[in-house]
């Protein structure tokens, strides 16, 4: 019977084609690696803190050969002592919360006014033609520059360090988005449009994921001006209004000629820094970056 | 007992796309380039059509028309669906959504609520073999996974939640499969036919391969380059298992082909 045939045929060809799908899919399949926990860390961590170790140590070393007098290079076990004093008293808290809050609240500000901006520069041309050069140009304006003008107009006070610190990371977010919007395949755009997606969908759907990295990277920017601004501006403008920072303690330290107290400052602005990285953005970016298969190579 | 060949063919058909004297030119004055010029063309609703045509017939133009994503010069075009979308020969999928998110997008994009937007996309991509693999991203999938995953999200686009009546949808091709190594070309192409007859979508399928236009198309349309003009119509014979008359098929459109490429020798 022929049509009992060509039924058994079609259920025969899919079957058939079911198979070849399955067995394709199998061969083709991008084979992911996947490294061991230690490995990750020893690749990872292992490197820093070694190279961490030989700093200490050649500090270390130049201090006990004396060459330079001990008001100007303290001993490390002096610096470890007068952090830990510190920590003990707590004075280490209320002085890191001044300053991270201020940073941390600065640069959310700035994503705020960053973000629209970014996304209008790079998607009106005669928006980008006409504050496309300015952002660039600010950018590579250290804001330390605006601290005297600040102080003029907003006098000892909070607006000052603020006003710095968005001086100082709205043009790297901002830049970082446009850089970022440029990079995108322009077939995604493309694809999105045959999707549906148009204006206000078209950013949230299709052009803020994909120009992400490139926005994070500037986010990553941006927070490091944002903490470079802020450490100057509370160096330069200390007053009883402003509290105790981290600018301000390292500025009394250097008002007493304590050399210590000095680089135990130092060393927490350093801390901070790469602890922010660390613990916020690198676990982001990675995050971002792997779910597009662009994993960071550690 | 007797097999009554004519009914394979839907006798009449609602009309798709019809395009009537189009003509597409890009620029004006002494630089203007005429990609299109005089297109008639009418695609039946539920139909597979082929456009074949070498380098700089304006297949690409033709679809931009189809898609609305661009204007006729001159003549009218009228698009039945109410969305055509649209493949490229890249899966343009967004890397960082994953596969079912993809499929879910356009579902999105028109407003759907989350569960029947999922069950939705769970159903496309069980459709193109790919079931239990929506967690997944791009870039963990080979390429013809991808160009799968994009079929489905295509069909999400052309049909939506697939309960409108007569929600066939047209799906717009553009070479999508030219990008892939040719054993996976050879079953993608089985697997969209098997795809197109489950759902009864229109297709305008556009290539310069004549065996994936005949193998796939009912209609093949032949296009003359530098401007774009329908040179010939081919009615494939159904069935699919008459090699003979395909062979000759083939035969007669490489030849018309060859003659629209040598033509431009000059």
């Amino acid at each position: 019977m022929p049509r009992e045939d060509t039924s058994i045929a079609v259920v025969n060809d899919d079957r058939d084609s079911a198979a070849a799908v399955a067995g394709l899919d199998a061969l083709d399949t991008p084979v992911e690696r996947t490294t061991p926990w230690w490995q990750r860390f020893l690749r990872a961590w292992l490197p820093p803190i070694v190279a961490l170790a030989l700093i200490v140590l050649v500090w270390q070393v130049v201090w006990a050969s004396a060459v330079l007098p001990e008001y100007q290079l303290p001993a490390p076990g002096d610096v470890a002592e007068a952090f830990g004093r510190t920590v003990v008293t707590g004075e280490i808290f209320s002085i890191l919360w001044t300053s991270v809050s201020r940073a941390a609240l600065g640069f959310l500000l700035a994503l705020v006014i960053a973000t629209p901006l970014g996304l209008v520069v790079a998607k009106v041309p005669v928006v980008r033609a006409g504050i496309g050069p300015l952002l660039t140009g600010l950018q590579s304006l250290p804001s330390v520059a605006w601290v005297p003008a600040a102080v003029l107009w907003f006098g000892l006070t909070d607006a000052t360090v603020f006003f710095v610190v968005l001086l100082g990371s709205v043009p790297s977010i901002a830049n970082g988005l446009v850089a970022g919007i440029d990079q995108v395949p322009p077939i995604l755009p493309r694809a999105g449009q045959v999707l549906g997606a148009t204006g206000y969908r078209m950013a949230r759907h299709v052009l803020l994921p994909a120009a992400l990295p490139g926005y994070l990277a500037g986010c990553k920017q941006g927070w490091a001006f944002s903490w470079r601004s802020l450490m100057a501006a509370e160096i330069i403008a200390a007053g009883p209004a402003l509290g105790v920072g981290l600018g301000a303690y390292l500025k009394n330290g250097a008002d007493v000629n304590d050399i210590v107290q000095v680089f135990a400052a130092i060393l927490l602005i350093l801390v901070v820094g790469i602890g922010i990285e660390l613990l916020v953005f690198r676990p982001l970016e990675r995050r971002v970056l792997r779910a597009r298969g662009l994993a960071l190579s550690v | 007992m007797t097999v009554d060949l004519t009914t394979r063919r839907p006798p009449a058909r609602d009309t798709a796309v019809a395009l009537s004297g189009v003509a597409k030119t890009f620029g004006t004055g002494a630089g203007a380039v005429t990609a299109l010029h005089g297109i008639d063309l009418t695609v039946g609703d539920g139909e597979f059509v082929c456009v074949l045509g070498a380098s700089g017939c304006g297949k690409s133009t033709l679809l931009n028309l189809l898609a609305g994503l661009d204007a006729p010069t001159s003549g009218t075009v009228a698009v039945g669906a109410p969305r055509p979308s649209f493949m490229f020969q890249e899966a343009a999928l967004m890397p960082w959504l994953t596969a079912l998110r993809n499929v879910e997008l356009p579902l999105q994009l028109a407003g759907h609520g989350r569960a029947a937007r999922r069950a939705r996309a769970e159903e496309l991509l069980a459709l193109v073999r790919l079931e239990g693999l929506g967690a997944k991203r791009p870039h963990e999938l080979s390429g013809g996974m991808r160009q799968r995953v994009s079929l489905a999200r295509a069909l999400a686009a052309a049909t939506g939640l697939g309960d409108a009546p007569g929600a066939g949808g047209l799906l717009l091709m553009d070479e999508p499969f030219a990008a892939l190594d040719a054993i996976t070309r050879d079953v993608l192409q089985g697997e969209l036919l098997r795809v197109w007859r489950a759902t009864g979508t229109t297709v305008v399928f556009v290539t310069h391969d004549v065996r994936e236009a005949v193998r796939l198309a009912e209609r093949v349309v032949l296009l003359s380059s530098r401007p774009g003009t329908v040179v010939r119509e081919w009615t494939v014979p159904a069935g699919g298992h008459d090699t003979e008359a395909r062979t000759a098929l083939h035969d007669d459109i490489t030849g018309r082909l060859r003659q629209v490429i040598t033509s431009h020798a000059a």
